[in-house]
């Protein structure tokens, strides 16, 4: 699904991402999980085709997203770590937006809506600007439009933050039903337990570099997944 | 603690001389100072000799029939009218809507700061303004009629009194602005409506002001003596720019008193208007069909509604809207006699220059629409949502400048047609100044959103950054001034040789030309610069 090949991306004199490849197979939740400043969002970044790779290459279901940006991101949705949405348009004027430039049917646009805004409560503030929106009702608009288009493969920065306990819990069901359904989840953490309950596979990154990856157990052994991350950073 | 936030507030407003934001590097000290001799030469030479020429008119008269007070008091007035009208626009916004309010507000800083640090800026504008006529005014009185160090620092105190007095009413109306917005559904439209009104009154009172001008400059004396037993106040006002220290103090309280009046106001207020949330008055989303439309349809419906959801974007950028159409309506009502005092004017071979110089005019109106420059820069930090959706870059910039295709090209039609009707000439001719005007509107759109792309900037607290004060809308601004004179000036020279159909076909192919140049560049590189932001 995503083939992410020696990835290498370097801002003035620092690599933030250095070398970096991981394979994200259909039916998977990855975890991307690293310190801050690690390159985890540089890397998801380019996955989706905002930032430029210096190097490597990376390909969403056998597609380069160097060569053919469009036909990949038809295929995905990319939710960012600060929702940054159109303050100046309603809830239902953004995905309606979003709707429009993956070309969703009007029908089904309309039961897509109705039914994520019902289940994240947000339907009666859909006719509210977005500018009057909390942190998290725009993080739960930002999941809303990435799932609006039925997406294979979902990229996501620090999803959980700032959503309730509720909404954290019905966004992991989907992601779930994202995978049965034969699509995979990518997505950056730092919370630990989350990942751990959540992930079929993880990775870890530091200063750039993959050091390590593999499924929970392989990464983890018999330890849990913070001893492990916490061991591997003090190395 | 208040220093600090000073420098924050100067860094902002002077960010781009020093600082580049498209290398992400310091500027050069070449550089820097390039850039405000530039500033330093539009403001002093292009503005200032404007009102300059203005105050050598009325200086040597009125100093002459012993009436310098009149003088200070005029131009006073004038610097007065200008800085708050210059001001009035951004203080809103300016004092109460920066981004980084709830930064500073959860930070212990005394409120009181933060307000002195807002109102900063806003003097700064204001002083700007008023400046530009008072300071040429100063110094033009001080060379024409010297008057010793008295009348120097009486000068000095003046122009700092005005640009108080100018602070103090931009508040007010700043804060009046923000009280009555709160209570609004359609604010921008209503905005505008409301700084149209006032830009109406401005220029209605502006062309009165000529005519009283030359009355008064007949008959100063009475008119002196009517105005000082009248309106004692402007007496004062004109004797405090002579120096002399009775009115001087005086003038100072008249604008101290208020001013420690507006400040408790401001001091009791801004926290509330500051962080009042928008759409207060809560609406219950109730389903309704929903339309599909293409990718590049759903781009242009999201630049007009990033247009029309802000006053300061529509009023900045978008004037040309209103400005053609209305220059059209008058040419029809006053057309043929603009025409016969033209002709008279420049004579019967020059007389041909009229439908070149209404197009350079038509030019100098869509010049007013310049909404694609600060486009780029306006999507700020939320860039990466078209980054990361399916729609190539290209596509998101054709939506900007179809955005200023669409406002500027049907405005022009209809002032291009209505040129065409009242010119003396042919049917080829007539044809020819609405083509060429719509050709002009075409290359100012695919220049503007050139600057824009060349020109970003991306980081801003206010959105009166890429508004206001970018880089690309002062190009785009004087750029398409530039290009009018160059449009209308040469065929004055060149009118013997050729009649004006050659001259206005010729123009039409190099806007074709240009554009097709330009536009080649923003399909390929320009879309991969946009791209890469």
């Amino acid at each position: 699904m995503l083939q992410i090949e020696h990835l290498t991306k370097i801002y003035g004199e620092k690599k933030a991402v250095d070398d970096l490849s991981l394979h994200i197979a259909p039916g998977e939740i990855y975890g991307f999980i690293g310190h801050n400043g690690a390159g985890k969002t540089t890397t998801l970044k380019a996955c989706v085709g905002i930032l430029q790779p210096d190097g490597g290459e990376i390909r969403v279901n056998g597609t380069s997203v160097r060569t053919d940006p469009i036909t990949c991101k038809k295929q995905l949705a990319y939710i960012p770590d600060n929702p940054e949405l159109y303050d100046y348009m309603s809830g239902i004027k953004y995905l309606n937006f979003i709707a429009d430039v993956f070309g969703v049917p009007a029908g089904e646009r309309q039961e897509r809506i109705r039914d994520y805004a019902a289940r994240f409560e947000m339907t009666a503030n859909l006719s509210q600007p977005v500018a009057s929106y909390s942190h998290g009702m725009k993080q739960k608009l930002s999941i809303i439009a990435a799932w609006m288009h039925s997406p294979r493969l979902i990229i996501m920065d620090e999803p959980f933050v700032g959503l309730d306990p509720k909404a954290s819990y019905l966004l992991k069901e989907m992601m779930r039903e994202v995978c049965e359904g034969g699509g995979a989840i990518f997505f950056s953490t730092h919370v630990l337990e989350v990942a751990e309950k959540l992930c079929d596979k993880v990775a870890i990154i530091k200063q750039g570099r993959l050091i390590r990856s593999g499924t929970m157990e392989e990464v983890k052994g018999d330890d849990s997944l913070e001893e492990v991350f916490l061991e591997l950073e003090a190395e | 603690m208040l220093r600090l936030l000073l420098k924050k507030q100067l860094t902002e407003i002077f960010r781009g001389y020093f600082y580049n934001v498209k290398t992400n590097k310091a500027r050069a000290k070449s550089s820097t100072i390039l850039m405000f001799a530039l500033f330093t030469v539009l403001m002093v030479v292009v503005l200032g000799g404007i009102f300059g020429s203005l105050a050598y008119s009325l200086c040597l008269p009125l100093e002459g029939a012993g009436l310098g007070w009149l003088y200070y008091t005029i131009l006073g007035l004038l610097s007065i009218f200008l800085g708050v009208f210059g001001s009035v626009f951004s203080t809103y916004s300016g004092l109460y809507l920066a981004k980084d309010n709830d930064l500073l507000l959860s930070m212990p800083i005394p409120l009181k700061y933060i307000i002195a640090s807002r109102l900063l800026s806003v003097y700064l504008m204001g002083l700007m303004y008023s400046a530009m006529v008072l300071l040429p005014a100063l110094l033009i009185r001080w060379v024409t009629a010297p008057c010793g160090v008295p009348g120097v620092l009486g000068g000095i105190a003046l122009l700092l009194i005005v640009s108080a007095f100018v602070l103090l009413l931009s508040c007010v109306l700043g804060w009046g602005v923000a009280k009555i917005s709160r209570r609004l559904r359609n604010k921008s439209f209503i905005t505008v409506l409301a700084s149209l009104i006032f830009l109406g009154a401005y220029y209605f009172f502006y062309f009165k002001a000529q005519d009283f001008l030359q009355e008064l400059l007949r008959n100063a004396a009475e008119y002196g003596e009517k105005i000082r037993s009248a309106a004692y106040g402007l007496y004062v006002f004109g004797r405090a720019g002579e120096g002399d220290p009775l009115s001087l103090l005086l003038c100072a309280v008249a604008v101290l008193l208020p001013g420690a009046a507006v400040w408790l106001l401001l001091k009791r207020s801004f926290l509330s208007i500051a962080t009042a949330s928008v759409g207060t008055k809560r609406t219950a989303y109730r389903e309704r069909a929903l339309r599909s439309r293409s990718p590049f349809r759903a781009l242009l419906r999201r630049e007009f509604a990033r247009f029309t959801s802000s006053a300061n974007y529509m009023l900045n950028c978008g004037l040309g809207v209103l400005t053609l159409p209305v220059g059209g309506v008058l040419l029809l009502i006053k057309g043929k006699d603009l025409v016969e005092t033209l002709s008279a004017a420049l004579g019967p071979v020059r007389g041909a220059c009229i439908p070149v110089l209404a197009c350079a005019a038509a030019v100098l109106l869509v010049s007013m629409n310049d909404m694609a420059a600060p486009s780029v820069s306006l999507e700020g930090r939320q860039i990466t949502v078209v980054q990361s959706l399916p729609v190539a870059p290209w596509s998101v910039l054709k939506a900007k400048l179809c955005l200023q295709l669409i406002l500027s090209c049907g405005p022009m039609l209809f002032a291009a047609a209505c040129a065409a009707a009242v010119i003396p000439g042919g049917i080829a001719l007539r044809l020819l100044v609405v083509a060429s005007g719509l050709s002009c509107a075409a290359f100012l759109a695919v220049f503007d959103l050139t600057l824009g792309v060349r020109m970003p900037n991306l980081q801003w607290t206010s959105e009166l950054a890429p508004i206001k004060q970018s880089a690309s809308v002062m190009v785009a601004l004087f750029g398409s001034w530039f290009y009018a004179l160059l449009i209308g000036v040469p065929y004055l020279f060149l009118c013997e040789f050729f009649g004006p159909e050659i001259y206005l076909a010729a123009v039409t192919a190099l806007n074709a030309a240009a554009c097709f140049i330009l536009l080649r560049w923003l399909k390929t590189k320009g879309a991969a610069t946009f791209a890469s932001l």
